[in-house]
């Protein structure tokens, strides 16, 4: 029997009984994580996407795990991965520090790497339910009712009117910011659930509202906002002025539109950028914008207007247009007027305008892009009643329109927001019909995704964190993005990721008190390098102070401290299977080497066979009971590998490892055991080499000392 | 609270190496606090027998589990039954628990872990010290709040004797002299004449020289064993 194990097989090997663990873990823990504050990049999240969950499994290389994470809320996890606004980093506790963490990056660099596992995943789902649903519309609100329905047992039919399902992400959004096959895996992944797809077929033109209503059990209307929205000023109508979404529409399924030499974009919203960036890519090297706003006030993301900006698109800040002026038929220009105000006092959209001050901005084509509104003419004469302005009633309560059986979600009915607010909505909406069906009341039992969150960081604890600046994502240049449209972002490579992945805090997933067992004594009180823990009857620890790192839980007298995301006891458990059986016929002393992810992560730096790493999210978690343990299953040394202490991602750990693995010492040696047997080591974590170099020379003392016969 | 420390390997070794079956049982309360008997140290310590074990090629299953006290039946209940499936107990309470366990677990034995030291308080972390011996009949107020039953090696009643030296006691220059340091606080305290007064000697039949103590409240005795009673009578065992 040999105890070799290959490098692929070890990593499965300790990534399987991760996973085995993880789900009774993360199980036992989940109430509890749910019963806390969130951490506030989770609570920003339209879907409570736990970010500090799965960024905490990319820092330990277990990737697939964090896609589970990931795509247990988000149906459209890989489209969220390119073009999400990601209200999660702007609400992240590092922004106190330096710089929020890169979580959109991150979680695209999870999406690619698990593209495989993602695809061996996919099956029909078993209709159980014997009841059927017909949703109309296939952008990320449709698509996620569709992802919910189908895994309750529900038989799912989708309609679109554009031949290839998505909605927005598939007809607007232009494919240098997301990429389709990026989009696609995300649609497979919903589709391959046994979704009975319909595209191009449009309700109202190919079949009518009152068809669908009959054959189904539910209907849901997830239409979005089709149509973009056009100015009342003189001159506008004819050729050489286009509409916002008909162009996108254009650009998308390949339709070269025509432009002229020089284009005017009106507007300065995000989608006004995605017009502007695309007029560029078909070649068109003068783009102007005019906007309301100013640079502050203008409602598009910062970093689009920057990128925009790069690629030589000028904007016109404060001018409103006034009137499209032609020669003949074709277009000459824009006659703009000075904006004065943009907000009234109580900050309501209000523009006003200075009549006196007018300039004249020439342009071959103008394109419209000033919002988007809702197509519902079909719903005309349809038990589904339409509100004077065109606004479909519903009920947000039940998401239920007037007609019974008949549910709405998405923009159609919230107005304009993000692709990840809209999949939120039909998560809401699929949880709706399903207690619609079940003939069960559904107010007050949709979820919501309103939740409290962990505060800011003190700042005694924010001088205590290292600023560490956030890892650059890499772009194509301006000059080479413009000439196509594929995109300009690459992603993280595996060592980027892991470091940015390392800069987390772990909000939220840091330490609880069982207070069953707690017995009031103070230490974690004296250990926590951050002032986390309180004791007062039991412990109580501050999440807002708690930096997850662990040290408090291997010195809890009373084993009463969980990580709330990470097992602290679970590498102890797996030590049995890392280890094998050991040969009693070996040349070479078998070594455990607890080894920091944080800097080098799971990077395969080689080690030899015989020393068997086991990687752990900072060796502060790591116990006596952990390093006598790994000597119980067979051992001839066992080893923690630290990172230097200027580099630790904590405060204050080093001192109290080394005593742990003194303590490990003294007892071995009560057992007649070398007390060498046992080391701490230090690695630069600079230098991945060192990690190998340190175990290597370690592992030869072992030699030396000779191997264990008992 | 009281203070134990754990015994070495080598005789807890001598003590359960001929059983097949060992649960090192921890107290959460006192002895965990000084880190001699809570769960963790009882979680090493089982794994240093099955260690032990494997060096004497003998099998031998070792576990380990805890409960908040030993020193109160109602907290065993739940864990009886487990109990019965041990060969021994190695209950690393104190002794308080030992015995307590021992009358409870009928042909099972319960062996101590740890050695139970002495009622103390945590001065620094990792630092136990000794400032009572439990004589049953409390003296504090006349010497500054210093026992000196439990804190001068001779337990005098009437101190300092010619051993001390430099605040220090003749048995150990680590040992501070009790009666160096009740002279000390009583000066401070503005009461020094108050150790003019010579103490008789004591009555030590409230301590150990008394024989074995209980403390039995009437107030709530009568109660409970009316209780008792009733509950006897409604199950008809008498
Ligand atoms: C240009 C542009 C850029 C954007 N960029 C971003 C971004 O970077 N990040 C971000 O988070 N969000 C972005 N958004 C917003 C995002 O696309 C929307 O929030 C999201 O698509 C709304 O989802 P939905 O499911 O409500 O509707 P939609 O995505 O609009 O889907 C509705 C679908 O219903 C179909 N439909 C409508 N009527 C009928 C009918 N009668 N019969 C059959 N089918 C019908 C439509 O064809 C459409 O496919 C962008 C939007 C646009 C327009
Ligand atoms: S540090 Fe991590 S867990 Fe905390 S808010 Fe930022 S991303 Fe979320
Ligand atoms: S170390 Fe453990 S037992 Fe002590 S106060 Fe903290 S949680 Fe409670
Ligand atoms: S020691 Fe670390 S894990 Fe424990 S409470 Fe303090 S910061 Fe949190």
């Amino acid at each position: 029997m040999s105890d070799v194990i290959s490098k692929d097989e070890e990593h499965e090997m300790s990534a399987d009984s991760a996973v085995e663990k993880k789900g009774t873990h993360l199980e036992r823990m989940a109430p509890v994580k749910d019963s806390r504050p969130y951490s506030p990049c989770r609570a920003a999240c339209p879907v409570n996407t736990d970010v500090q969950a799965y960024v905490g499994f990319i820092a330990q290389g277990r990737y697939n795990e964090a896609f589970e994470v990931i795509r247990s809320v988000n149906p459209i996890a890989s489209v969220c991965s390119m073009i999400c606004h990601h209200p999660c980093e702007q609400s992240c506790r590092r922004c106190n520090v330096d710089e929020p963490l890169a979580v959109r990056p991150l979680k695209r660099f999870v999406l690619e790497s698990t593209t495989e596992y993602r695809r061996n995943k996919r099956k029909l789902v078993e209709k159980t339910k014997g009841k059927s649903i017909g949703i109309v519309g296939s952008g990320p609100s449709g698509l996620t009712a569709a992802n919910d329905l189908a895994d309750l047992g529900y038989q799912v039919s989708i309609y679109e009117r554009h031949p290839v399902l998505g909605g927005m992400l598939a007809s607007a959004i232009p494919p240098y910011r997301l990429p389709r096959k990026t989009l696609q895996e995300d649609i497979d992944d919903v589709i391959s659930k046994g979704i009975e797809v319909r595209t191009g077929c449009e309700i109202g033109r190919d079949i009518t509202i009152s068809d669908i209503i009959s054959k189904h059990d539910a209907v849901l209307l997830a239409l979005g906002l089709s149509q973009s929205r056009s100015l009342n000023i003189p001159g506008v109508d004819g050729p050489g002025v286009l509409l916002a979404i008909p162009f996108l529409e254009d650009v998308a399924f390949g339709r070269k539109p025509a432009l002229g030499g020089r284009v005017l974009v009106i507007g300065g919203g995000n989608v006004a950028m995605d017009v502007a960036r695309s007029a560029r890519r078909l070649g068109v090297n003068n783009v102007e914008m005019i906007c309301l706003e100013s640079a502050e006030e203008m409602p598009a993301w910062k970093w689009e207007v920057d990128e925009a900006v790069e690629e030589g698109i000028s904007i016109h800040h404060r001018w409103g247009p006034k009137a499209v002026s032609r020669e003949g038929d074709k277009v000459k220009g824009l006659e703009v007027v000075k904006v004065t105000q943009v907000f009234d006092t109580n900050g309501r959209f209000s523009p006003a305008f200075d009549n006196n001050q007018t300039k004249f901005i020439e342009a071959d084509t103008i394109i419209i892009t000033i919002g988007q509104m809702a197509n519902v003419s079909f719903l005309k004469d349809s038990p589904v009643q339409v509100d004077e302005r065109g606004r479909v009633v519903w009920d947000p309560k039940t998401h239920m329109s007037s007609a019974r059986g008949v549910f709405c979600s998405g923009e159609v009915v919230t107005g304009p927001g993000s692709a990840i607010a809209a999949a939120a909505s039909g998560h809401r909406s699929a949880m709706a019909i399903h207690l619609y069906l079940q003939g069960e009341n559904i107010e007050g039992r949709l979820p919501s995704y309103e939740k409290e969150k962990i505060p800011q960081l003190p700042s005694e604890v924010v001088e205590r964190i290292t600023k560490e600046p956030r890892m650059k994502i890499k772009h194509l240049p301006p000059e080479t993005r413009c000439s196509s449209f594929t995109a300009f972002e690459f992603n993280y490579d595996e060592e980027e990721a892991l470091k940015e992945a390392g800069r987390c805090r772990g909000c939220g997933g840091g330490a609880v008190v069982d207070t069953k067992k707690c017995m009031a004594c103070l230490t974690c009180q004296r250990v926590c390098p951050y002032g986390a823990p309180v004791v007062t009857s039991v412990s109580e620890i501050r999440p807002e102070y708690c930096q997850a790192c662990g040290l408090c839980a291997p010195e809890c007298p009373g084993e009463a401290i969980s990580m709330v995301s990470y097992d602290v006891r679970e590498f102890r458990d797996a030590l049995p299977s890392v280890i094998g059986s050991v040969d009693p016929k070996r040349q070479d002393p078998v070594i455990v080497a607890f080894l920091c992810s944080h800097h080098v992560g799971v990077l395969g730096f080689s080690l030899p066979e015989n020393i068997r790493k086991v990687a752990v999210h900072c060796t502060s978690r790591i116990d006596v009971n952990d390093l006598l343990k790994a000597l119980e299953c067979g051992a001839d040394g066992v080893a923690v590998v630290r990172c230097s202490s200027a580099t630790c991602k904590y405060k204050g750990i080093e001192n109290r490892v080394k005593a742990r693995v003194e303590r490990t010492k003294q007892l071995v040696s009560m057992l007649g055991m070398e007390a060498g047997r046992v080391g701490i080591l230090t690695a630069d974590s600079n230098d991945v080499a060192s990690y190998s170099s340190v175990c290597e020379e370690f592992a030869n003392g072992i030699r030396q000392m000779g191997l264990r016969t008992r | 609270m009281i203070i134990g420390s754990q015994k070495p390997i080598d005789e807890i070794w001598s003590m359960v190496k001929d059983f097949k079956k060992v649960l090192v049982f921890a107290c959460n309360t006192c002895v965990a606090i000084c880190h001699a008997g809570g769960e963790k140290e009882a979680e090493t310590i089982a794994t240093l027998l099955r260690m032990r074990a494997g060096q004497e090629g003998k099998s031998m299953e070792v576990n380990f589990a805890s409960v908040v006290r030993h020193c109160e039946p109602e907290y065993f209940e739940p864990v009886m039954e487990e109990l019965q499936k041990y060969d021994l107990i190695l209950s690393t309470a104190c002794g308080v628990g030992v015995n307590f366990l021992s009358d409870r677990t009928g042909k099972i034995p319960v062996y101590p872990g740890i050695n139970t030291s002495f009622y103390g308080a945590v001065e620094s972390p990792g630092n136990f010290v000794e400032l009572c011996a439990g004589c049953g009949n409390c003296i504090l107020h006349l010497t500054g709040g210093i026992c000196p039953i439990a804190r001068c090696s001779k337990t005098l009643m009437n101190g300092p004797c010619g051993g001390t030296n430099k605040g220090k006691c003749e048995i150990s220059p680590d040992v501070d002299c009790a009666w160096y340091l009740i002279v000390e606080r009583m000066k401070k305290l503005g009461n020094l004449e108050k150790l003019a007064e010579i103490q008789p000697p004591r009555n030590w039949s409230t301590s150990r020289d008394g024989g074995p103590r209980r403390v039995s409240l009437e107030h709530i005795r009568a109660y409970e064993e009316q209780e008792e009673l009733k509950s006897e009578t409604a199950g008809g065992k008498k």
